[in-house]
């Protein structure tokens, strides 16, 4: 148990629709992540989800079971929040136990569980003292004690990292992919950092202006969005995008025209698009110091050194977004002198001019470990 | 090799001598301005009665003694009472504010609802009068509800105007707590009054500590008027007024008078600091993460 699904959910505040009809199926024991920019109506969705948030329209259904009026405890749910929202006055111990105290278990039963709680989340030694004595990360595991030992067939968890520092983050986003392999639960994670979407997620929910962007597993969405929207969003630093002007159509792709140089962008061919503006994207990473299909020569402004990588920004003529390259490791790369770049065909993307993809022609299945059968 | 600073305070808090000196002078005078009545007071309360109208007038006493604390139980002997009825009623007016003015708080801290800012703005209109002004109207008042000469008559006015200064200091206070504490209880299957008991009332303490230091030390210094208002038997008299018992028919008795006072007003002064103290406890307890 622990399915969900959203019929076409609608929620306005006043005047303002802030999340425009939502569909989505999540199956039992997905990891699900909602990304996106602050405002897209992700924080909401998860709310309503909660049961903090009243539905203005659609359904919210559970396990078969619409759930739009009850209460979040008869959803079979638990939240964690942000903020964690620990009780201060409040040992470790009692902030687990507490809603076990609200359905008045016996005292036997709340040992039993919080102990077995504190024992998954390595928190035994600090059971008897409180939250303010505590870490950030170690605070964020209470937090999360407290929504275990009520045993939800779905976790809720609103941005639940964004407090910590870089180093606690990803050593408690591998702590959370642990958890839930060993709890079973289905869980629905909010965030804006793509890192935690790519790393944790079963499947990713890209929102956009309180429209679902894309669904897909996080290599889905990297090596094929769906639209301009989703291939700028992840992916970091972001895609660039150079217009293009479609001079072909065949079986072996789309023909495109990019100052001068034709080449052929293997993707789903599209009949009718000869002679329209579409829209290449590259991401940063692809771009090399060899001459691939297509050449540049830009002039970097700003050359960023991280030891690991080496990322420039140049400004393109008549372009207003700097374009953007990775090259792995260091790179000798002076400022401000030109350099010729290139990148191969068969990584680019294409838009229409709606921002709508034509699919790319990627085998996905090679890129994952082939599912248990 | 460098100097080495043994100075553990912080930059901004470091001094020149000059600059201490100049700070605790002007500390001094301040502390004088406010506690010369006080040392006045006590000075007179020592001294016999013949020096204090001696002339020229001598600020020191001689041969001072604490004989006025022992002859005042005897001038007055229902001195101890009017002590206690001070206390009776400045509690009990602060409990009912208390039982009045916490939920109340908290209801206009949590929750939005049409005229709310109007029913906030009346309170604190009301709390612009004082009660003096509305001494009239409420001597009619206590007398058709007959309780003029009952202690009712010196706790529920001076209840009533404590209640609109209270709710403004409370819910400043409640609002910042986390919502998210709320809604993490919601979210456990607590209801709206289990979360006031539990979380909510153990996290509002402090305030509801300021909250009943303010109210008790207002409900003592307003019951003067009340007192001379509306009662006029003996034995319900607060301190304030019992204190006019040292004026007798020919003469004051100053140095009794002033005894009286000091020893009136100890105990709400003992009260009051060991509340302070409760009150540090409670605000270094661990606090969410904002």
């Amino acid at each position: 148990m622990g399915q969900l699904s959203l019929k076409t959910v609608i929620k306005t505040f006043g005047d303002i629709q802030v999340v425009k009809g939502v569909s989505l199926d999540v199956t039992e024991g997905e990891f699900v992540v909602f990304v996106g920019p602050s405002g897209c109506g992700k924080s909401t969705l998860l709310r309503m989800i909660a049961g903090l948030e009243h539905t203005s329209a659609g359904d919210i259904v559970i396990d078969g079971k619409r759930v739009n009026d009850l209460p979040p405890v008869k959803r079979g749910i638990a939240m964690v929040f942000q903020s964690y929202a620990l009780y201060p006055h409040m040992s470790v111990y009692e902030n687990i136990a507490f809603p076990l105290r609200v359905e008045r278990a016996p005292e036997e039963v709340i040992r039993q569980k919080v102990n077995a709680a504190a024992a998954i989340l390595h928190l035994e030694t600090r059971l008897q003292q409180k939250p303010g004595q505590l870490s950030g990360g170690q605070r964020q595991r209470v937090a999360i004690g407290r929504a275990i030992v009520r045993e939800p067939e779905i976790f809720l968890f609103d941005e639940p990292l964004s407090n910590l520092d870089a180093a606690l983050r990803s050593d408690m986003r591998i702590e959370l992919t642990r958890l839930h392999k060993q709890l079973g639960a289905t869980m629905i994670y909010v965030t804006h950092d793509q890192v935690e979407a790519m790393t944790m997620a079963d499947r990713i929910v890209v929102l956009n202006a309180g429209y679902i962007a894309q669904v897909g597993a996080p290599l889905e969405l990297y090596h094929k969005p769906q639209n301009t929207f989703v291939a700028g969003f992840i992916g970091n630093p972001r895609m660039n995008f150079l217009p293009v002007t479609c001079t072909g159509v065949s079986d072996a792709g789309v023909e495109v025209d990019w100052q001068g140089s034709r080449r052929v962008i293997p993707v789903e061919p599209r009949a009718g698009i000869e002679g329209a503006t579409l829209h290449l994207g590259i991401r940063p990473e692809h771009v090399t110091l060899e001459r691939g299909d297509f050449a540049l020569r830009l002039t970097p402004s700003v050359v960023e050194q991280l030891g690991q990588q080496t990322i420039g920004y140049a400004a393109l003529p008549g372009r207003e977004e700097n374009f953007c390259f990775v090259l792995p490791g260091t790179r000798v790369i002076e400022d401000d002198k030109p350099l010729d770049v290139g990148f191969a065909a068969a990584e680019c993307h294409l838009f229409d001019a709606e921002g709508q993809a034509l699919p790319r022609r990627v085998d996905l299945a090679a890129m994952s470990v082939p599912p248990a059968l | 090799m460098a100097r080495r600073s043994t100075d553990t305070r912080a930059m901004i808090d470091r001094y020149r001598w000059w600059e201490m000196l100049a700070i605790y002078a002007g500390l001094c005078l301040f502390l004088f301005f406010m506690l010369a009545p006080f040392i006045e007071g006590f000075l007179v309360s020592l001294k016999p009665l013949a020096q204090l109208f001696s002339s020229p007038y001598s600020f020191w006493p001689e041969n001072g003694s604490f004989k006025a604390y022992f002859t005042m139980w005897d001038t007055v002997p229902g001195f101890a009472r009017y002590v206690i009825n001070s206390f009776l009623i400045s509690i009990t007016s602060t409990v009912i504010v208390l039982l009045l003015v916490v939920p109340a708080a908290y209801a206009f801290a949590r929750f939005d609802y049409k005229g709310m800012g109007l029913v906030l703005g009346g309170f604190l209109a009301v709390s612009m009068f004082s009660g003096a002004v509305l001494l009239i109207p409420l001597f009619r008042l206590m007398r058709s509800m007959g309780l003029l000469n009952t202690y009712f008559a010196m706790i529920i006015p001076g209840a009533a105007f404590l209640i609109p200064s209270a709710i403004w200091l409370l819910r400043t206070y409640m609002m910042r707590i986390p919502t998210e504490l709320n809604e993490a209880a919601y979210m456990d299957g607590a209801s709206q009054f289990y979360t006031f008991r539990r979380v909510i009332l153990p996290i509002a303490r402090p305030g509801i500590i300021v909250v009943a230091i303010v109210t008790f030390i207002g409900a003592y210094s307003q019951q003067f008027i009340f007192a001379l208002t509306f009662n006029s038997k003996t034995e319900y008299m607060p301190l304030p007024i019992g204190l006019y018992a040292y004026f007798g028919k020919q003469e004051v008795i100053w140095n009794e008078l002033m005894a009286a006072s000091f020893v009136g007003i100890a105990p709400a002064m003992v009260l009051i600091f060991f509340l302070q103290r409760y009150l540090v406890g409670g605000l270094t307890a661990g606090a969410v993460k904002q």
